[in-house]
């Protein structure tokens, strides 16, 4: 259905080229994951499926892109609407109507289908992504998986026979992401639709997939194949894949039922090393980072928060989870004085953050918001850091010596809006470092994040704990926690429903908890690293 | 297999090309433009034979300034003109249009006119000049300034963008100074010219009315001292206001719309080789 055969490609002023000698094939009915770090060329290699590589983007194409038996040669990307649909990252920037029904019709004005046929692939579209109750809303009041899946209806309605996506699904929550993934296999068994997806969060895809393609980068060659072949060399796995190399399981288990089945032998071979491997986190307690008493907060009649007692401990990261809307993002904006609560009071270094005069704030509580690029506003990443020590009263140079120590090699004369995820969240974070706060706040830091960056996060939080800082981070990404975090926290509907070590919070639950601790239940274990730790241990 | 580099370094690429015809046509309608705008000047010469059309001369004017404005539209997007530079154009008309429905309506704090000379300078005056034309039209759509006078306004507002993208290269300190010099000049010129048209419907009671048949000069004077008492003021606030736009949001919002161009690669080349 896709073929490349021997494609080079290279954008205009590009010094290196970005795709070399790819020949791949792509049969029809096909769930393909592209997968590969961050700046590999993943995106223009799915860009080149409809064209839009090289006919939008400019640059030189060597061989040939066919797809559904049209080349990308002969057409342009309009002439290839109705073979291919493709999905961005972020639908919202995609969108050109307000509300749902038009979205969905508006290729099919744009390709001049009769209006008696418009009109019923609108609601066969609707029926096909379960949009029913979405139809008349406006699209700004949508969720992110709702607007997503309405993007991917906007394509299906031209009915192509491929669907190309770029992670889809690398900015929603778990709840949303599966809606999404659901959508797509759904389209793929029931319609035989071929989809082509770049993803970052492989344990969410990884049971969906078909085949694998891996972009390794660097100019090495491209590898396509089943997942479970490709799974065991590549440089980006999962926590479920790492764990079965480690231990050897032949075939690797993409689930967490096929690895469970073979667990059995490894639970009972590394149980006894369980107190040895996991050394209870002991940090000298002195006065609380942040204290929050009877805290409450209000938006009009709706209750964010309840009345909240929560204490902060230095040296210790504590992770804030629970579902879209629980309180999370109110807790972290009640700490870092963001908002007076309704009730309540908060207390941060000795003195309550809301009160504090902005200088003086950025010394106590750093946040780090959502979305990083909130936080920047100058025209180059020197630029940034300059300011950034102007603004918190810090030897110049400051900031730019903290940002080559969370990322080094940042590009300094590039504007931020054109960093990698990973880059601008390093900026971001070394900015709000800067001033050395006793407590880091951050919300929701890994979104669009590769596994290498991820990892690079999780060693500056321990970091950041070891040398006595208080880290509080709320997150969905329930492998993140694992690694990271001391103390976990459950919020719901405003109030702590469970609070207390990591290991015990996430492992009794089956929403929180990450791949390994499912896998190894009831045992307690939490990451490969500690599964390994064990293994070493273990005599002879 | 070998993918070459492209050919030549791409340096700079304007949003709208002018091609030659392109270029000739909107000479052209220049010219055209400035006879319409001027014909009051103009038509001593025959005044004794044809005064029998100075009555409905000015709205043969007012049908034909919109149709050569479409032509030459339509001759610039002969060559496709591409998808990013229209959504641009989209953009930059509803900011334009934004601002101008935001003006608080004291005289001629008109704060939309720094926005087309900075997108002009960084677009290159091909897209200046649809920018004005476009500008001009969309926001008399949102503010019901729809009329006779709209295709002078249009015109006028084409030459300022067309003229802000010719502007000699500079940057930095230099560059918003010379933006802001410009900015006021082509805002009292903007005055000036769309008095023009109307200039002689005021009536012929006062000593600053036009006065058919009169030599240039005669009407020329009398046309300044009706410029100046009637709408002098007006002109100088928007032409400061312009002046001082530029330079305090002209560094910030010439690197916004810098990156923009930057990032958006206008007329992409596709290139294949074997």
């Amino acid at each position: 259905m896709i073929r490349f055969d021997d494609v080079s490609f290279r954008y205009a002023e590009a010094p290196g080229l970005t795709l070399e000698a790819v020949s791949l094939e792509i049969p029809e009915g096909e769930l393909c994951v592209v997968i590969g770090e961050t700046g590999t060329g993943k995106s223009t290699l799915l860009r080149a499926v409809n064209g839009l590589v090289p006919h939008f983007s400019g640059g030189t194409l060597a061989g040939t892109v066919t797809v559904g038996g049209r080349t990308t040669r002969q057409h342009r990307p309009r002439e290839l609407a109705d073979v291919v649909g493709y999905v961005g990252q972020n639908p919202l920037a995609s969108f050109v109507t307000e509300r749902v029904e038009d979205e969905l019709a508006y290729t099919m004005e744009n390709i001049g289908v009769a209006p008696a046929a418009m009109r019923r692939r609108v609601e066969d579209t609707i029926d096909l992504l379960g949009i029913q109750d979405l139809r008349t809303r406006p699209l700004r009041s949508l969720s992110g998986g709702q607007q997503q899946r309405v993007a991917i209806g906007a394509v299906l309605t031209a009915s192509p026979r491929v669907l190309v996506l770029d992670e889809p699904t690398s900015a929603l929550d778990p709840a949303a992401a599966e809606e999404v993934l659901n959508a797509l296999a759904r389209l793929v068994h029931d319609l035989g639709l071929t989809v082509l997806m770049a993803e970052h969060r492989l344990e969410r895809v990884l049971p969906f997939a078909d085949r694998l393609v891996l972009v390794p980068g660097a100019g090495a060659p491209l590898v396509a194949g089943p997942p479970e072949h490709i799974m065991r060399t590549a440089t980006v796995a999962p926590p479920l894949i790492e764990l079965g190399r480690l231990v050897g399981w032949d075939p690797l288990p993409l689930t967490v039922r096929d690895a469970r089945r073979q667990a059995a032998a490894l639970r009972d071979r590394i149980a006894p090393m369980r107190h040895a491997a996991t050394p209870p986190a002991q940090v000298e307690r002195d006065e609380p980072a942040a204290s929050l008493r009877g805290v409450g907060v209000l938006y009009g009649p709706v209750v964010a928060l309840g009345a909240v007692d929560l204490e902060i401990r230095t040296g210790e990261v504590t992770v804030l989870m629970g579902r879209n809307g629980s309180g999370k993002s109110s807790l972290l904006t009640a700490l870092a004085g963001g908002r007076k609560p309704n009730r309540g009071s908060v207390r941060v270094g000795g003195g309550d953050p809301h009160t504090m005069r902005a200088h003086e704030l950025i010394t106590h509580v750093g946040l780090v918001p959502q979305d990083p690029g909130l936080l920047l506003y100058g025209e180059s990443v020197e630029d940034e850091c300059q300011r950034a020590d102007h603004t918190s009263r810090l030897e110049p140079g400051t900031t730019a010596d903290t940002l080559r120590r969370v990322l080094p090699g940042v590009p300094t004369d590039r504007h931020p809006r054109d960093l990698s995820e990973g880059q601008r969240l390093a900026l971001a974070l070394a900015i709000v470092l800067a001033p050395v706060p006793p407590l880091l706040v951050l919300d929701e830091p890994t979104r669009g994040l590769d596994y290498p960056s991820k990892d690079r996060l999780v060693r500056i939080l321990r970091g950041l704990a070891d040398r006595g800082h208080a880290v509080v981070l709320a997150t969905h990404d329930v492998e993140l926690a694992a690694r990271v975090a001391d103390r976990a926290v459950v919020l719901a509907d405003g109030e702590i429903i469970s609070d207390g070590p990591a290991r015990e919070v996430v492992c009794h639950s089956p929403v929180f908890a990450p791949q390994i601790a499912k896998v190894l239940a009831p045992e307690e274990w939490l990451t490969v690293g500690e599964v390994q730790e064990a293994l070493e241990e273990i005599p002879a | 297999m070998t993918v070459p580099a492209s050919p030549a370094k791409r340096r700079h690429v304007p949003a709208i090309r002018l091609g030659h015809r392109s270029a000739i046509l909107l000479t052209l309608t220049t010219i055209f433009g400035l006879v319409a705008f001027g014909w009051p000047l103009l038509i001593h010469q025959h005044a004794g034979a044809n005064t029998a059309h100075s009555g409905d001369a000015p709205w043969i004017f007012v049908a034909l300034v919109p149709l050569l404005i479409a032509i030459v539209m339509a001759e610039l997007s002969e060559g496709g003109i591409d998808a990013k530079a229209i959504a641009l154009l989209g953009i930059l008309a509803a900011c334009f249009s934004a601002l101008r429905i935001a003006s608080p309506g004291i005289d001629g704090f008109e704060p939309e006119w720094f926005l087309l000379i900075l997108a002009a300078r960084v677009f290159g005056r091909g897209f200046g000049f649809v920018l004005g034309a476009v500008a001009l039209f969309a926001s008399a759509l949102v503010t019901g300034g729809v009329g006779p006078w709209l295709p002078f306004q249009m015109l006028a507002a084409a030459w300022i963008g067309f003229g802000a993208g010719s502007l000699p290269p500079a940057r930095g300190l230099a560059e918003r100074g010379l933006l802001a010099a410009y900015g006021a000049a082509a805002a009292l010129a903007y005055g000036f010219l769309t008095n023009f048209w109307f200039w002689p419907f005021v009536g012929s009671s006062t000593s600053y009315s036009f006065i058919p048949g009169a030599s240039v000069g005669i009407n020329l004077h009398r046309f300044l001292l009706f410029d100046l008492t009637t709408s002098m003021g007006f002109d100088l606030t928007r032409a400061a206001t312009c002046a001082i736009l530029i330079l305090v949001l002209g560094r910030p919002v010439l690197a916004a719309l810098r990156r923009t161009s930057r990032r958006a690669v206008f007329e992409p080349v596709p290139q294949f080789v074997d």
